[in-house]
C-alpha cells in the first residue's frame, strides 16, 4: 500500500514524514548518512582515497607529473580536478564525454580548491619557469544515491592527505631533473574545506545529505563549503527556490558542526595507517 | 585538448617523474607456477546498478555493474580500477558475476584466467602473473572456462617463445586454475543471494 502510494504521489509521500520531523530512511531533517573513508586504496596512484555517503560511493586518484609552469605564473604549478560520473553509478548517465552533471561537479571542485587555497600551488613549484608538479585528481563516482559533491570533496581532501611527492633536484650541469624514487614527502595542506549539502523542499524545510530521491524531489538545493576556521569557501546555490537570510545563517551553522564530524573522521583514520 | 571545453584545463604536456629516476629493473622474484592469488568478490554492492560484482586479486581490482535491459544496446558496462596483472581474466569473471548477480539466466558462469611466459633462459608458464611478471613476460595468454560445462568459452594469446605443446599445456594449467577459482564465485554469489534475501521487504 505504501510503495503503491510512494510511486503515485511521491512528494505527498515525502511530506508525511517531514512533517514527522523525520525522512523515510529514518534519518532525522538534519542528520548525515553514515560515513565511511579509506584512504591510499589506489596502490597505482600518488595518492587516493574512498569516501561513502551511505550508498553514494566516490574514489580519488591523484597522479604526480611534471610540467612546465604556466607563463603568466612561472612560479606556480597546476591542480587539475577532473569528476567522471560513468553509466554504472547510474542508469541516468551515458557513456562518452562528460555530461551537464559532471561538468558542473569538476567546475565546483576546481573552485573549491582554488577558494580554500587548501594546497598553495607555489608548493608545487619546483624550479620557477621551468619544472613544476602538476597534480591529476581524478575523481570517479561508482555508486550515485545523491550528494556528491560532499562526497568528491571530501575524497579530494582525503586523497590529498595521502599524496606523497618524490624529491626532485635540478642538476646544476645538465639542467635536468633527477628523481629519487626512495624520498617521499607530503604535501603541505593549508585549510581543510568540507562541503555540505542540502535539499530545499517546499520553500521551507531544509534537509541534510540528500539521497538521489530527495534530490530529484526537491525544488532547489544549496552547497556551503567551510574550513576550519569557520570561513565560507564556496557557496554553490544553482537555480530552484529561493532562501531568506536566516535560513541560510542556519545552513552556515549546520556546516560549521559538519565540519567538526568530518575533520574527527579524517585524522583517526590518518592516525590508523600504517607509515608507507 | 584544445577545444575541450567540458573539462579543467591543465598544462598542455606533463610527463610522469618516473622518466628521470635511476632506472631500477626489478625482476619479478622466483615462485610457484601453479599459485593463484588469494582472491576477494563480492556481489551486489552498487545500490543503483541491476547487478554488480568487485573482484581483487593480488593488486587487480576490477568492479562490473549491468544495467538494462534497454534497446539493443546491450545491457553492460564495466568500469572501475585495474591494472595489478590479468586485468582481462579479471574482468572477464567480474562481468560473468555481475550478470549472474543481475539475474540474467546464462547457461554457466564464465571464469578467467591469466598466464604469463616467463623469457630466457628457463621459459616456465606461470598462472596469475603480477603486472611486474607481466612486463617481463615474452608471452601471455587469457583462457576463459565454463566450469561446470566444461566448455572453453574464449582463450586469448599473443607474444612469442616456447614450442606449440607448452602452450596447449599452458592452456591446461590456465583451465585448471579456473577450476580452482570457481568454489569461491560461488560462495559470493550465495551470500549475495542471502544478503539480498534478508533486505528484501517482508
Amino acid at each position: 500500500m505504501a510503495a503503491g502510494f510512494k510511486t503515485v504521489e511521491p512528494l505527498e509521500y515525502y511530506r508525511r514524514f517531514l512533517k514527522e520531523n523525520c525522512r523515510p530512511d529514518g534519518r532525522e531533517l538534519g542528520e548525515f548518512r553514515t560515513t565511511t573513508v579509506n584512504i591510499g586504496y589506489i596502490s597505482t596512484a600518488d595518492g587516493s582515497a574512498l569516501v561513502k555517503l551511505g550508498n553514494t560511493t566516490v574514489i580519488c586518484g591523484v597522479k604526480a607529473e611534471f610540467a612546465t609552469p604556466p607563463t603568466d605564473a612561472p612560479d606556480k604549478g597546476y591542480i587539475v580536478p577532473n569528476v567522471d560520473l560513468p553509466p554504472l553509478c547510474s542508469s541516468r548517465f551515458r557513456a562518452g564525454p562528460p555530461g551537464e552533471e559532471a561538468q558542473v561537479t569538476s567546475q565546483f571542485i576546481a573552485d573549491v580548491i582554488e577558494n580554500s587555497q587548501v594546497i598553495q600551488k607555489e608548493d608545487l613549484c619546483i624550479s620557477p619557469g621551468k619544472l613544476a608538479w602538476v597534480l591529476y585528481c581524478d575523481l570517479i563516482c561508482l555508486d550515485y544515491d545523491g550528494n556528491i559533491l560532499d562526497a568528491c570533496t571530501f575524497a579530494l581532501l582525503a586523497a590529498l592527505k595521502d599524496v606523497q611527492l618524490l624529491e626532485v633536484t635540478i642538476n646544476e650541469e645538465t639542467a635536468l631533473a633527477e628523481v629519487n624514487l626512495k624520498k617521499k614527502s607530503y604535501l603541505n595542506i593549508g585549510t581543510h574545506p568540507v562541503a555540505t549539502s542540502f535539499a530545499v523542499f517546499d520553500d521551507t524545510l531544509l534537509l541534510v545529505d540528500p539521497t538521489a530521491e530527495e534530490e530529484h524531489l526537491a525544488a532547489g538545493t544549496l552547497t556551503v563549503v567551510m574550513d576550519e576556521k569557520g570561513r565560507l569557501c564556496c557557496l554553490h546555490k544553482p537555480g530552484g527556490s529561493g532562501l531568506n537570510g536566516a535560513k541560510l545563517q542556519d545552513c552556515m551553522s549546520r556546516a560549521v558542526t559538519r565540519h567538526k564530524e568530518v575533520k574527527k573522521l579524517m585524522e583517526e583514520v590518518i592516525k590508523s595507517m600504517k607509515p608507507k | 585538448m584544445p577545444g575541450d571545453h567540458r573539462r579543467i584545463r591543465g598544462p598542455e604536456e606533463s610527463q610522469p617523474p618516473q622518466l628521470y629516476a635511476a632506472c631500477e629493473d626489478e625482476a619479478p622474484a622466483a615462485r610457484d607456477p601453479t599459485r593463484l592469488r588469494p582472491v576477494y568478490a563480492r556481489a551486489g554492492l552498487l545500490s543503483q546498478a541491476k547487478g554488480s560484482a568487485y573482484l581483487e586479486a593480488g593488486g587487480t581490482k576490477v568492479l562490473c555493474a549491468v544495467s538494462g535491459p534497454r534497446q539493443a544496446e546491450g545491457g553492460e558496462r564495466g568500469g572501475g580500477p585495474a591494472g595489478g596483472g590479468s586485468a582481462l581474466a579479471a574482468a572477464l569473471t567480474a562481468a560473468a558475476l555481475a550478470l549472474a548477480d543481475a539475474g540474467v539466466e546464462m547457461y554457466d558462469l564464465v571464469v578467467g584466467c591469466g598466464l604469463s611466459l616467463t623469457p630466457e633462459p628457463t621459459p616456465t608458464w606461470m598462472l596469475d602473473p603480477t603486472r611486474l611478471e607481466e612486463e617481463h613476460a615474452a608471452a601471455g595468454l587469457t583462457v576463459a572456462l565454463m566450469p561446470v560445462l566444461n566448455q572453453v568459452a574464449g582463450v586469448l594469446g599473443s607474444g612469442e617463445g616456447a614450442q606449440t605443446d607448452s602452450w596447449a599445456d599452458a592452456v591446461r594449467l590456465g583451465l585448471e586454475g579456473c577450476q580452482r577459482l570457481y568454489p569461491v564465485l560461488q560462495q559470493c554469489l550465495v551470500r549475495a543471494a542471502r544478503r539480498r534475501g534478508a533486505a528484501a521487504p517482508p
